[in-house]
């Protein structure tokens, strides 16, 4: 059994097959794929829930990754935000002195829950322009 | 007339909790129903030894330094952490982990996910290139879907 505390570096080391296979073209599709099939507790909440759902199940999931976040939600204001002060993957992977991240690793969190979000009527932004430093802001609003 | 209460929150996550994200071997599970539907079942396992030689490259390295009680710290650290129901025994020179309820596919059942039928392979993929690179053999023995398996190592 792979453990779950190692699932992280098997993600990235498949993001890295994939690209060498067809490029980053078929590591997006990969998360695509992911997004339809995985993610379905995402969808069921923020459906059911809005923003309250988005809090609700960021809250599971980052509380057990340990994440170093701060999280807000004001439904009077209409956003969900998360800002990430020390992202639990990325932070692993540049940790671990004998593997790399792959070059776009933090994109997958662009896909996957854009894709959820976006067809159920929110709006998401995700500003990576620190995920080199484990550090990443998510911006959920309700856009009708 | 009713008005609905809006939620307003704030919450401090910390690093300092225990990092146990069991949903992940969900995540692994589509991975490997990805490659094999997508590519085949050869790249699922070019990809799976891939990561084993890359990832588990100090524990190899450990193995062949160490010897069987390498991977018997490992075992014990993994699965207790996971709270799976095992066991680790010795049979002459063999190191043998007798899985009596794998913590990812109870974890998966109890929670409704989809397990491919296919997972407990990345088990002997993943194994079998840890030893492979450190001079030693194992083999994996298990009943698909059930969460129980034999495993056993033991030096070329």
């Amino acid at each position: 059994m792979i453990s779950c505390v190692d699932f992280i570096p098997a993600y990235n080391e498949l993001f890295k097959y994939l690209h060498k296979i067809g490029g980053k073209q078929e590591v997006i599709k990969f998360w695509e794929y992911l997004s339809d099939n995985f993610m379905g507790t995402l969808g069921s909440l923020a459906d059911r829930k809005g923003l309250a759902g988005c809090f609700e199940y960021w809250s599971h999931t980052l509380s057990e990754e340990a994440a170093d976040a701060v999280m807000e939600v004001d439904e009077e204001e209409g956003f969900f935000k998360i800002d990430m002060r020390h992202c639990p993957s990325m932070g692993r992977l540049i940790r671990e002195e004998h593997i790399t991240p792959y070059e776009f690793y933090c994109e997958h969190c662009d896909t996957l829950y854009r894709r959820v979000l976006e067809p159920l009527g929110f709006s998401y932004e995700i500003d990576l322009s620190e995920c080199d430093k484990a550090k990443c802001r998510i911006l959920v609003r309700r856009s009708r | 007339m009713k008005t609905e209460r809006k939620l307003k929150k704030r919450l401090r996550l910390s690093s300092d909790a225990e990092y146990l994200h069991k949903d992940f071997h969900g995540a692994l599970c589509q991975a490997v129903k990805y490659l094999d539907d997508r590519y085949g079942k050869e790249h699922t396992c070019m990809y799976l030894k891939q990561f084993a030689e890359k990832y588990y490259s100090p524990l190899s390295a450990r193995l062949k330094e160490n010897g069987l009680q390498e991977l018997e710290r490992h075992w014990q650290r993994v699965f207790s952490l996971e709270n799976g129901d095992f066991e680790q025994f010795y049979d002459n020179e063999k190191l043998v982990l007798k899985v009596n309820s794998c913590p990812a596919i109870a974890h998966l059942k109890k929670i409704g996910q989809f397990v491919t039928e296919r997972f407990c392979q990345t088990t002997k993929v993943v194994n079998a290139t840890i030893c492979k690179n450190a001079g030693y053999n194992c083999s994996c023995h298990y009943e698909r879907g059930k969460g129980r398996c034999i495993q056993t190592f033991w030096k070329e």
